[in-house]
């Protein structure tokens, strides 16, 4: 690896990085949640276009357009469904000694760290197709705004509640330290 | 008798509060309201609904200005030991308490009516709450200054029993210095070297809107009025818009030089316990306290005419709860030469000089991408579309022509720089604007990549704070990554507080 940022005062290589390998991928169930969530807004709009076409008077014999539409739709589901299994892999976390980091991202990746000692605090979630697999949602807010939060789902229980635990335990303890100083 | 025994009893503000409250009645309904209350008294007198409409608007009206009259009296303000207390509300009463610690600043206001009767308004800025701000209408100047002093004395008292920070407590011995006086001949230069081009744009949106407002209510009065001008201007195809572009460009100027001289006037900057202080403005004048703690950016930034004088706008953005906070918490001084710059800086970000910082430029790559998403794409589609609207096209074609030195102006002046204690980010295309935070104040640390940017690993790098976020695009991904790893090290070993 090559050397940059000369001028400080610590060789930036032997920090800690975090590899590939540390991380975390998600509970497999947390996919056939995300497929589930996908399914039921394309079952919404697949009942939504018929009635459109029955109720309006312009499109009311207009079969073709219908079939179109809903074929379009269909399509459009197979693809979107595609796509979450592919980016399900890409879903990963990874918690350090100091701080939290997740990443995501199929064409467009990114991946976020947020240090203990500059989050404001936790809390777990839970939505109603999350509840049947008894998957969690871990939320963690900070100074930065809406765009610094972070949200990783698809997390056992037993997971969301240690991983939120070890958070307040470090923000506490990082108090502590700050109070004695 | 002190202060604080003065108000150890609930007690009103001062009494020409009414008259404030009746004013600030009388701004918002006269703001919300125009438009109907001139159809009604001048539009056809027959229609009903209208009619109706009109009577509601002033039975509301009526019921607000009673209700802001009675407010008067049902506001009260008691200081304790460690807390100010709001009592206030006539249907939905409310008592607020805030402790003395969890103030961030207190800032004062005074418009004419303010200034001619001695009184000043306050505004309380807490931290952390959701409902971060208080403001109360009026109180003699000599009591307000007396609550401010009481209200920081105490606060500074337990704050120096919680701090340790050998370094904060040097600075805090230096006091009460100016930093910054505009003269006359600088406030005028900062007028002049104003942004014209954005007031122009304001004033269209402005005029255009009232246009519409006016045409709306009165069955295109204003389009019958104009039509007698489009129709000159038609007739007269170079002269007339020619002299319309003059007349616009010209009351854009003026607009904006007068008010950034009734805003900047008599604007001073001086050094204060724990922060500056920054007076200014001739008809609504105010003074707003900014505590160094609570910074968490600092930017400058010129433009071409302002490179002429020499002069510099600083912008100080501080952290805030609420989004809707944002505008209020983000400082502008303008007219502020280099040194004063420099002075601002190393007060507000102490230890910043004492690290050597390196400058590095980002990946070509970004220049290309901009050149062919931003020119040679357009260029592409506009010569396609020549089939269908014929050598028109060539409008479209110039654009390249502009974009093109746009992009690498932009490009030749990204770059950022790094030291142990501060990263600085530097841009601009025709002017030049430079931002900086101290490394332990950021939140979090992003690094994004499209799927173009993996293929030729370079990465975008973006670093959250409380008072918005910094961007380095386009930068090797290894940089990136050893940038992360620092900052994160920095953040995760630094003692001191964000904020």
């Amino acid at each position: 690896m090559t050397d940059f940022f000369e001028n400080l005062n610590i060789d930036i290589n032997s920090l800690p990085s975090s590899r590939e390998e540390s991380f975390q991928n998600l509970e497999k169930t947390y996919r056939k949640v995300s497929l589930i969530a996908c399914c039921i807004f394309y079952i919404v709009v697949a009942i939504g276009i018929p009635l459109l076409f029955y109720f309006n008077d312009g499109l009311h014999s207009k079969t073709f357009y219908l079939w179109v539409a809903l074929g379009s739709v269909l399509i459009l589901w197979l693809i979107h469904s595609l796509f979450i299994i592919a980016a399900f892999k890409k879903k990963k976390y990874c918690i350090r000694q100091k701080d939290l980091v997740y990443s995501k991202g199929l064409i467009w990746s990114k991946r976020t760290t947020i240090p203990f000692n500059r989050i404001q605090h936790a809390e777990v979630k839970q939505g109603p197709i999350e509840r049947i697999f008894k998957l969690h949602n871990l939320k963690v807010f900070t100074a930065g705004g809406n765009s610094s939060d972070l949200s990783i789902p698809g997390l056992t229980e037993d997971q969301a509640t240690k991983i939120k635990e070890f958070i307040l335990n470090q923000i506490e303890t990082e108090e502590e330290l700050e109070n004695e100083h | 008798m002190n202060i604080r025994e003065q108000y150890d009893q609930p007690q009103r503000q001062a009494g020409i509060a009414i008259l404030i409250i009746l004013i600030k009645f009388l701004k918002v309904t006269i703001k919300s309201a125009w438009p109907l209350a001139l159809s009604f008294f001048i539009g056809n007198q027959s229609d009903k609904i209208e009619t109706f409409a009109g009577l509601l608007v002033i039975g509301i009206s009526l019921l607000n200005l009673l209700g802001s009259v009675l407010s008067y009296f049902r506001y009260y303000i008691q200081l304790q030991d460690d807390a100010i207390i709001i009592d206030k509300g006539i249907l939905k009463r409310s008592k607020t308490n805030i402790p003395f610690d969890r103030i961030q600043s207190i800032n004062f206001n005074q418009n004419l009516v303010h200034q001619f009767f001695g009184v000043v308004s306050i505004e309380i800025d807490t931290a952390g709450a959701s409902k971060s701000e208080l403001t109360i209408d009026a109180l003699n100047k000599e009591k307000a200054k007396q609550i401010r002093d009481y209200i920081l004395s105490v606060k500074s008292k337990v704050d120096e029993t919680k701090t340790n920070d050998q370094y904060d407590l040097l600075t805090e011995n230096v006091r009460k210095e100016t930093i910054l006086q505009l003269s006359n001949s600088d406030l005028l230069k900062v007028g002049i070297s104003q942004n014209h081009l954005k007031s122009m744009f304001i004033l269209l949106g402005f005029a255009l809107t009232i246009v519409d407002d006016i045409n709306r209510n009165f069955n295109g009065m204003v389009e019958e009025e104009l039509e007698g001008y489009s129709n000159f201007i038609f007739s007269n195809q170079w002269i007339a818009p020619l002299f319309f572009f003059l007349s616009v460009a010209i009351i854009s100027f003026m607009y904006s030089l007068v008010s950034t001289l009734l805003r900047n006037y008599h604007l001073h900057l001086e050094l204060q316990e724990k922060g500056l202080k920054l007076v200014k403005g001739l008809i609504n004048q105010e003074e707003i306290s900014i505590n160094k703690n609570k910074v968490q950016i600092i930017g400058w930034s010129d433009n071409p005419i302002r490179r002429l004088f020499k002069m510099w706008t600083i912008n100080l953005e501080q952290a805030s709860s609420t989004d809707a906070n944002q505008l209020k918490s983000k400082i502008t001084i303008p007219g502020s030469y280099i040194k004063q710059v420099n002075r601002v800086i190393s007060e507000v970000f102490p230890r910043n000089i004492k690290y050597p910082m390196i400058e590095y430029g980002v990946s070509k790559l970004l220049l290309y991408r901009l050149v062919w998403y931003g020119s040679l794409l357009p260029f592409l589609l506009s010569m396609l579309s020549y089939f269908w609207i014929g050598w028109h096209v060539l409008w479209f074609m110039a654009w390249p022509l502009f974009h093109i030195p746009y992009v690498y102006f932009y490009y030749k002046k990204r770059s950022f720089e790094v030291s142990e204690e501060i990263l600085k980010n530097n841009k601009g295309v025709f002017g030049n604007h430079y931002e900086m935070v101290q490394l332990h104040k950021i939140q979090g640390v992003e690094i994004k990549q499209s799927w173009y940017q993996r293929r030729k690993e370079v990465a975008n790098l973006e670093l959250f704070t409380a008072a918005g976020s910094l961007r380095i695009p386009f930068i090797p991904l290894e940089q990136a990554i050893s940038l992360e790893k620092y900052v994160l090290y920095r953040i995760e070993t630094d003692t001191r507080a964000w904020m």
